[in-house]
């Protein structure tokens, strides 16, 4: 009998399991051959694609197949010509004059003209919404391909004219109701279809001006899980991935048939000091800060050597601007412990950590709960220990964007950890997070607003570099904030993804002259 | 019978506004100022107070909570359960949208899950503390053990990495689901399992079943007619509450798999602060769990007269 109920057992599992490997049985890795077709990874979907909001998470390296900018970058972050063939400024950077290229077609046939230029920096778009183009004041259509952007005071237009999210869309991108229809630009592969969470699928613009596509088409899965999409690299599933983590950058560049791309971006993770209130208010004690933390070790045993150490410098090198020479901070545990005895922190109850007064030396460190998360939690560790060292008490807390948002308001935290702000392009548009306008700021210095003002508002390049130079040595002397890891962007792909080029900029993915040849 | 059920019909309707009460309250109460949140997920880091106030008066957000809840609530009454505040999409739409895949990945995981765990846990009461019983109670807290993100990449590992069979991630065959389900099947089954062989084990004492021994049937009847359809009871209920937890999502699994189901709609709009979106999804898995659980007490007043009796 009870032989008979082990056998009905074994039935019922041998069952299961002969229905997972014939169902398995049927399947054969995907094998559509020998065509141009890419499949690329990305950890997102694009959850939009109209101009009055912004492209969250991965959906700008959709953004940048489909729709162009009037003023493009090289791979370099090198300024060239996009949909403007060229632009000036007749009265120093008040205004600008923008020469579209003639017949461009958006890939709904019609022609790409000064309205769409017009449209696309209307009052519904978010770029005139936010801060950042406040100053535009109007555009003025001069002839059929020629637009007027008239300023309320001097900017280097075509750098800001470069961001990935502030494209040239077609008017047809809405119905006259304004509700919005379909994603019409003027980009190299046309929008084909979407399938929420799943896949967003793109197809060649046949009329693509100068050198057409190879590729017939690109297909961008959506695969959240790192983990997952190195795996499906892996297994051939896609073709190319997108943000992977840095511990398994050294064992892809081992593989044979894989290729690892990296290059230095426009990014920098960066300690912000909560200057306004609390025990950061003294610029000493953010000195000694900056002398506790080695950035270099950081990198090398936290990001894998990935990227490299700031050291301070607030701008990456590839910036525009970003001094070559810098009095920057090298690791100098005791010199920070000598700072702190100045200005009266002392050990004196014998327990590791500096008191003043009786009080302990406590700092409320805040990282957040997002994208950057898997970098950030572990530099975070290490910069507790590093400041442990020189005899500080440092409380992390992960926390989501709103809850940082009320901490920032009310000024309850010390420091907080964070990457880029304000970068798009090689332009240091990011001085702005330290001024006291920008509702990130933790800064209060009118001298500091004044010169970066100053810079932002200059079109002479050679007086703008010395003051952005300026600007520089100041944050390095005045710590609003301690930069700590330039970062380095990693794209791998399959070995028969031919011809790719990594670009320094970030959101961009740059598929010009890309093809596959052998995929099996 | 009719009344048993209509009464249970009463309760899930109260249940399902306290859901939302409770998730209109909380998604309020979570700090941080949510027309901030959205200005930012719609114009980007360089925001002015004047952009923040527009989402403000724009979105409702300036009145009171119960008037926002009393407003949600007219609409959702007509069917409709609003836009979202982050990309405008229709929420009964993205909800439904991801429905099917949901509902898969939940059937086959509780089917392969009820599959491991009834059996093993039959033979583990009826050979209770031998070496199999050890055996498979072992393998058991194994599984409850065994974090669902290390198993489902694990499984990716050796089924689509090195033995190349299954695709590793996506929604679309039969072949898409298998992971996933496995996945979550396994680690659902170690419970079902142990609840299983308790509960044949209480069965197997009781003085009934030595009665049945003592008028001398035999032990398959005993086993298949006596104890096993008593012992099914609480595990019915269980795997009730298993589906509607399923039908709710599984973040963690739809992540690793990229399975595009209603749990990482849910979890990304909670962090997007997409109040809309989330106390849409709420509602819906709310009322699914609710009408899940009405549906196990109505098998379960089938299988179990007493139940039946007492409500009449």
């Amino acid at each position: 009998m009870n032989n008979k109920s082990n056998y009905s057992t074994f039935l019922i599992i041998s069952g299961i399991i002969a229905t997972v490997i014939l169902t398995a049985g049927c399947t054969t890795p995907q094998e559509d051959s020998a065509t141009n077709e890419l499949i690329v990874a990305i950890s997102t979907d694009v959850n939009n694609w109209h101009l009055d909001k912004f492209p969250g998470g991965d959906a700008r390296f959709v953004w940048s197949q489909v729709y162009e900018t009037l003023v493009r970058l090289d791979t370099d972050l090198n300024i060239m010509p996009g949909l403007a063939e060229s632009w000036e400024t007749p009265d120093d950077g008040k205004t600008w004059i923008f020469h579209l290229k003639e017949s461009v077609y958006f890939h709904d046939g019609t022609p790409l003209d000064a309205n769409a230029v017009v449209f696309s920096y209307s009052d519904e778009s978010y770029v005139k919404k936010m801060g950042a183009l406040r100053s535009l004041d109007h555009i003025e259509t001069i002839d059929k391909n020629t637009v007027k952007f008239v300023l309320n005071r001097p900017m280097p237009l075509p750098f800001y004219l470069t961001h990935v999210a502030w494209p040239i869309m077609s008017p047809n991108c809405i119905d006259e109701n304004g509700d919005f229809v379909a994603p019409i630009g003027t980009g190299p592969f046309k929008f084909e279809k979407q399938t929420p969470d799943q896949e967003i699928v793109l197809t060649r613009n046949e009329e693509y001006r100068g050198d057409e596509p190879v590729l017939e088409s690109i297909t961008f899965k959506v695969i959240p899980e790192a983990s997952t999409r190195v795996m499906a690299l892996e297994t051939k599933e896609v073709d190319m991935i997108i943000k992977l983590p840095e511990y398994e950058v050294s064992r892809l560049e081992n593989e044979l048939d894989i290729n690892v791309y990296r290059k230095l971006t426009t990014f920098t993770d960066f300690l912000q000091f909560n200057c306004n209130n609390g025990v950061f208010n003294d610029k000493e004690i953010r000195k000694a800060v900056a002398y506790s933390i080695n950035t270099e070790q950081m990198l090398n045993t936290v990001l894998e050597g990935i990227g490299i150490p700031a050291k301070g410098r607030p701008l990456s090198p590839v910036m525009m601007y970003s001094k070559p020479e810098l009095d920057l901070y090298e690791y100098d545990v005791e010199k920070a412990r000598e700072i702190l005895s100045e200005v009266g922190w002392q050990d004196s109850d014998n327990d590791g950590i500096l008191d003043k007064n009786g009080q302990p030396l406590k700092v409320k460190f805040i990282v957040g709960k997002d994208a950057w998360s898997s970098r950030h939690v572990p530099m975070a560790e290490a910069i507790q220990g590093a400041l442990q060292n020189a005899g500080m008490d440092v409380d992390i807390q992960i926390l989501e964007s709103g809850a940082i948002t009320k901490l920032e308001n009310e000024g309850q935290f010390d420091m907080i950890l964070r990457s880029g702000y304000f970068v798009w392009g090689p332009y240091p548009r990011h001085f702005f997070i330290h001024q006291s306008s920008c509702p990130y700021s933790h800064y209060n210095n009118t001298e500091y607003d004044k010169l970066a003002n100053a810079a932002d508002s200059t079109a002479d390049s050679e007086k703008q570099q010395h003051l952005y130079y300026d600007l520089q040595d100041m944050v390095l002397e005045e710590l609003p904030a301690f930069y700590l890891v330039h970062e380095e962007k990693i794209i791998v792909a399959n070995t028969y993804v031919k011809g790719y080029r990594i670009t320094a900029e970030d959101p961009w993915l740059n598929l010009d002259g890309v093809y596959l040849e052998g995929k099996q | 019978m009719l009344k048993y059920i209509l009464k249970r019909i009463f309760l899930v309707f109260f249940v399902v506004i306290g859901v939302t009460i409770v998730t209109f309250s909380t998604m309020h109460l979570a700090p941080g100022d949510p027309a901030e949140v959205i200005a930012v997920a719609r114009y980007g880091d360089d925001l002015t107070q004047e952009q923040i106030d527009w989402v403000r008066v724009t979105e409702g957000f300036d009145s009171p909570v119960y008037i926002q809840y009393l407003k949600w609530i007219k609409h959702v009454m007509h069917f409709d359960l609003g836009r979202s505040l982050v990309t405008s999409h229709d929420i009964l739409e993205e909800i439904t949208i991801r429905l099917p895949a949901t509902f898969k990945l939940a059937v086959l995981s509780l089917v392969i899950s009820l599959c491991i765990a009834v059996p093993v846990g039959i033979v583990s009461a009826v050979k209770k503390n031998t070496v199999i019983d050890h055996l498979c109670m072992s393998a058991a807290l194994l599984g409850v053990s065994t974090p669902n993100f290390w198993l489902g990449l694990l499984l990716i590992w050796l089924f689509s990495l090195t033995l190349n069979l299954l695709p590793s991630y996506g929604y679309g065959n039969f072949e898409h689901l298998v992971l996933p389900a496995i996945t979550l099947g396994t680690s659902m089954a170690a419970i079902t399992t142990r609840l299983t062989r308790s509960s044949m084990l209480d069965v197997l004492n009781q003085e009934y079943i030595l009665t049945a021994k003592a008028k001398g049937l035999d032990e398959k009847t005993i086993l298949l007619r006596h104890v096993l359809k008593n012992a099914m009871l609480p595990v019915i209920t269980f795997a009730g509450l298993q589906i509607g937890f399923l039908l709710g999502g599984t973040v963690i699994v739809e992540t690793i798999f990229a399975w595009p189901g209603i749990g990482k709609l849910l979890v990304d709009s909670i962090y997007a602060r997409d109040f809309a979106m989330v106390q849409g999804c709420v509602l819906f898995i709310g009322i699914l769990f609710a009408f899940t659980n009405l549906l196990v007490d109505i098998t379960y007043a089938f299988l179990d007269p007493r139940i039946r009796y007492e409500n009449t």
